[in-house]
């Protein structure tokens, strides 16, 4: 085989695989062009995404008074670090962010972990001002509306949300790559999609 | 008459037409919400509705149906469920579910709670669900 074949046969090869990474990761959104100053479960600032950046992460939009959707979401996420460290793969990040800031507070996210045997050593819940959370779903085109309003009889507000049902993958560089429906994730497609980052 | 009710009896005996089978929650804490997953079966050949659940585990229990527009996904309350007799009926995950909210203690994984069932023609059933995670 002469040089002009060897060079032709490698570049093929490497656009032919950039172009499958491109297909399997269609999303080349950089997050990083502005923070929202968040807060995670135990009351300290997170700035999103700066602090995230260096790892890839897995990201789930949730609120926790949810019993059937957004605790799917969750528990997809949670087999997935699962499958994760079984094939030795432990350094990818776990983000859940609540779009219900009103009854999200880092105690009730701290509690809504425990209960589901969340790693806080990867796992971070955020929660935030209304505004900053508002400002956030709009960047990741995340939709969440409050239905069925009532005043229980405590005098508190009583609702369920309408929401997009979302998990997103972010790269190590803060760009957001795939997103893929929450509660009915297909695990083993997310895997392949951050070995595919990991390479 | 004895032997007329024997035969009654004996013909139709007094077994339960509704079964309710793999009844389970998810893990959740106090004052929080979750759901409870089940299915009916209906062994009898007319229909029966299931149209209350209680608990005393939550302040408030209610027959819901998880719905989805677009990417979107939303809840709403149902009033009741029909089983069409020699027919079943599942409450799963993403599906129809029984939404127990105001929880009055934390559900931890393998915990057993006990809800009863109202059915129009069958009455109180009072089942145990196990709380789970799917694997």
């Amino acid at each position: 085989m002469n040089m002009k074949k060897i060079i032709f046969t490698t570049l093929s090869v490497i656009i032919l695989f950039s172009l499958s990474c491109k297909e399997n990761l269609p999303l080349d959104k950089d997050l990083t062009k502005k923070n929202y100053s968040l807060i995670n479960q135990d009351s300290t600032e997170v700035i999103f995404p700066e602090n995230i950046v260096g790892c890839i992460t897995v990201l789930g939009f949730i609120y926790t008074n949810c019993p059937d959707i957004c605790p799917m979401t969750t528990h997809n996420m949670y087999l997935t670090e699962k499958k994760l460290k079984e094939d030795g793969i432990g350094n990818v990040k776990f983000v859940a962010i609540s779009f219900d800031p009103d009854r999200d507070s880092p105690e009730v996210l701290t509690k809504f972990a425990e209960i589901r045997d969340l790693d806080f050593s990867s796992w971070t819940l955020l929660t935030g001002s209304k505004n900053t959370i508002n400002d956030l779903m709009k960047r990741f085109d995340v939709k969440a509306i409050k239905t069925d309003e009532n005043i229980d009889e405590d005098g508190k507000p009583e609702y369920s949300m309408m929401h997009t049902d979302r998990i997103s993958l972010i790269d190590a560089n803060g760009i957001l790559r795939k997103n893929y429906k929450g509660s009915t994730l297909n695990i083993e497609e997310l895997i392949t999609d951050i070995k595919t980052l990991e390479d | 008459m004895f032997q007329l009710l024997l035969i009654i009896f004996v013909l139709f005996p007094g077994e339960n037409k509704i079964e309710i089978k793999d009844a389970w929650l998810r893990p959740s804490s106090q004052n929080m919400a979750t759901a409870l997953y089940f299915t009916i079966e209906n062994k009898g050949t007319t229909a029966d509705t299931l149209f209350k659940v209680d608990s005393d585990i939550a302040g408030k229990v209610e027959i819901h149906e998880t719905y989805s527009q677009g990417d979107m996904m939303g809840m709403r309350k149902v009033d009741f469920i029909v089983v069409d007799g020699k027919s079943s009926f599942d409450f799963k995950p993403g599906s129809y579910h029984i939404m127990v909210m105001k929880l009055k203690k934390d559900i931890n994984e393998g915990d057993e709670e006990k809800f009863v069932l109202h059915f129009k023609q069958a009455g109180e059933i009072s089942i145990t669900a196990v709380a789970k995670n799917p694997k």
